[in-house]
């Protein structure tokens, strides 16, 4: 954790909520009371509404691999000692899409819908990252 | 809707060749761009009342002197010249403006409009590169804490695409085997040496299922594109060449929050522009598609109805794009191909559509042809864009 020299996330002021529910692993999400629609990634209102009556929920943190690459060069300079890693956008049960991590998984046994579920890393003092394993 | 079809016309092209050229400058490139567009129409240079130069992402302080009407001292055309601004859209920069000038010309706000791009990506530093186009279109707080950039955004199309349709990594190898193929035979074209299915895919891999020759080369470039009214065109030495159609959609900014990558919006794109320029697939001469990987002229062939879904990776392999096929495509070689110039990308391969309909070649042109339909995309191809261009209307 010390010494994390890779790029961390800047919360906005409609998103710090999502990164302090990670924190205390917790995936949060927005729904908004209007049109009762899930959000993400956090937004300063419903894009589906336009309602500013926006709530938190936790998401269960389970979905499914929608799609993934796994770099195994010419990937950004603080990601040099990583390769090869895994990059995916998962489905998640909410029915919102998110960009993480697959981690405690093999290259080779990535596969497109494959069910994983959330997993907290602690990254620097104020940051954890969500990242998602494959579901045992 | 339709009706500046008949009215307005491209009727010149300029373009420099694409390469790492350290020693010319990102200005040096648009000029001499502009200039040829200017001598191929045959226009007087003093009727261009409007400049639209696109963005500039490598030289920050040209892009700036874009903006700020450098051109319009540079061209002799003070206090002639009504209008300079950008127009700016990434890759989809090339439909973008020709859209807007349509719009200008069609409407009486503009005569006469240059179109131009040059950029330098080629002559930085790789890793520098890498690093500046992590940033485009790439959220910081959502998917740049995870690693993810620009190489790896075509990958994330094709793995999806693969999954639902069964295509293989030697269909999408042939995509690029043929842009090659037609770089070997455009004397503008960087990568001009033909590749084999078996040399794409032992190539190193980058990001699954993308190895190197399956990715952008950066290069720098520059390309022009002068748009008049028919009537002014008719008196002109090229034959016009007319937009017909146009088509898009928007998808994503974020691409995991796209909805199917798998097609993004090439079907509802491409119905807006056949129904516009009154014309089908069966039509079409030539297929000018936007690559960048080669993913991408797969799910267009598709969404154009040239191909049925998830036929398009054998439709390739098949020679079916290459030249002498049955569907010429992307015939100046694309990004893969001629090489990469950040928004030019997609500029070059418009300005090769009005060649090929221009008839004006060379050793790569397509007899006959006078239905063309060109595509691009932006950003982590954001937006999907149609346009189709006819020497005749139809």
């Amino acid at each position: 954790m010390k010494g994390y020299k890779k790029p961390l996330p800047k919360p906005t002021p409609w998103s710090k909520p999502f990164w302090d529910g990670c924190k205390n692993k917790k995936l949060l999400i927005q729904r908004c009371k209007d049109c009762g629609k899930h959000i993400f990634y956090p937004k300063l209102f419903c894009p589906f509404c336009l309602s500013n009556n926006l709530s938190w929920i936790e998401a269960t943190g389970k979905g499914k691999i929608y799609t993934y690459t796994v770099v195994y060069s010419y990937q950004p300079t603080e990601f040099s000692e990583d390769v090869p890693y895994i990059i995916a956008v998962i489905n998640l049960d909410e029915g919102i899409k998110m960009m993480s991590n697959i981690v405690d998984c093999k290259p080779e046994q990535v596969k497109c819908d494959m069910e994983v579920e959330v997993v907290f890393e602690e990254v620097a003092d104020e940051v954890t990252l969500p990242k998602f394993k494959p579901v045992s | 809707m339709g009706s500046f079809k008949g009215k307005v016309a491209v009727v010149g092209i300029g373009e420099v060749p694409t390469g790492k050229f350290p020693e010319r400058p990102c200005l040096q490139n648009a000029l001499e761009a502009c200039r040829e567009a200017i001598l191929d129409s045959g226009i007087e240079k003093n009727e261009i009342d409007t400049i639209m130069p696109t963005g500039t992402f490598f030289d920050r302080r040209y892009n700036t002197d874009m903006i700020f009407s450098k051109l319009v001292e540079e061209l002799g055309l003070l206090n002639i010249a009504k209008n300079n601004f950008q127009v700016f859209a990434g890759g989809s920069s090339s439909s973008t403006m020709l859209k807007t000038a349509c719009g200008l010309i069609n409407s009486g706000l503009a005569k006469v409009v240059l179109c131009v791009q040059s950029d330098k990506t080629g002559s930085a530093p790789v890793q520098e590169m890498i690093d500046l186009f992590a940033t485009f279109g790439i959220p910081d707080e959502w998917e740049t804490p995870y690693g993810f950039f620009m190489a790896g955004t075509g990958s994330l199309f094709a793995t999806r695409y693969m999954h639902e349709t069964g295509t293989k990594p030697e269909h999408l190898a042939s995509v690029v085997v043929s842009m090659r193929k037609w770089a070997a035979l455009n004397p503008n074209a960087m990568l001009r040496r033909e590749l084999t299915i078996e040399e794409v895919l032992n190539s190193k891999m980058v990001a699954t299922p993308f190895t190197t020759k399956e990715g952008n080369v950066l290069a720098d470039g520059a390309a022009a594109f002068i748009v008049a009214s028919t009537g002014r065109a008719r008196d002109l030495p090229n034959p016009p060449i007319y937009p017909l159609g146009f088509g898009s959609r928007v998808c994503h900014y974020a691409i995991s929050q796209d909805m199917d990558l798998t097609r993004l919006g090439f079907y509802e794109a491409s119905q807006e522009a056949y129904e516009m320029a009154g014309v089908g697939p069966e039509d079409i001469d030539i297929a000018e598609l936007y690559d960048g990987y080669p993913i991408f002229p797969l799910i267009t062939l598709e969404g154009l109805r040239i191909c049925n879904r998830g036929e398009a990776g054998a439709f390739v392999y098949e020679g079916n794009t290459w030249p002498g096929g049955k569907l010429p495509m992307t015939t100046n070689g694309g990004m893969l191909g001629q090489g990469h110039t950040a928004a030019g990308g997609g500029v070059a391969i418009l300005v090769e559509a009005v060649r090929q309909l221009m008839g004006k070649a060379g050793e790569r042109q397509v007899k006959d042809a006078t239905i063309a339909v060109e595509s691009s995309l932006g950003g982590t191809f954001m937006d999907s864009h149609i346009v189709i261009m006819g020497r005749e209307l139809p």
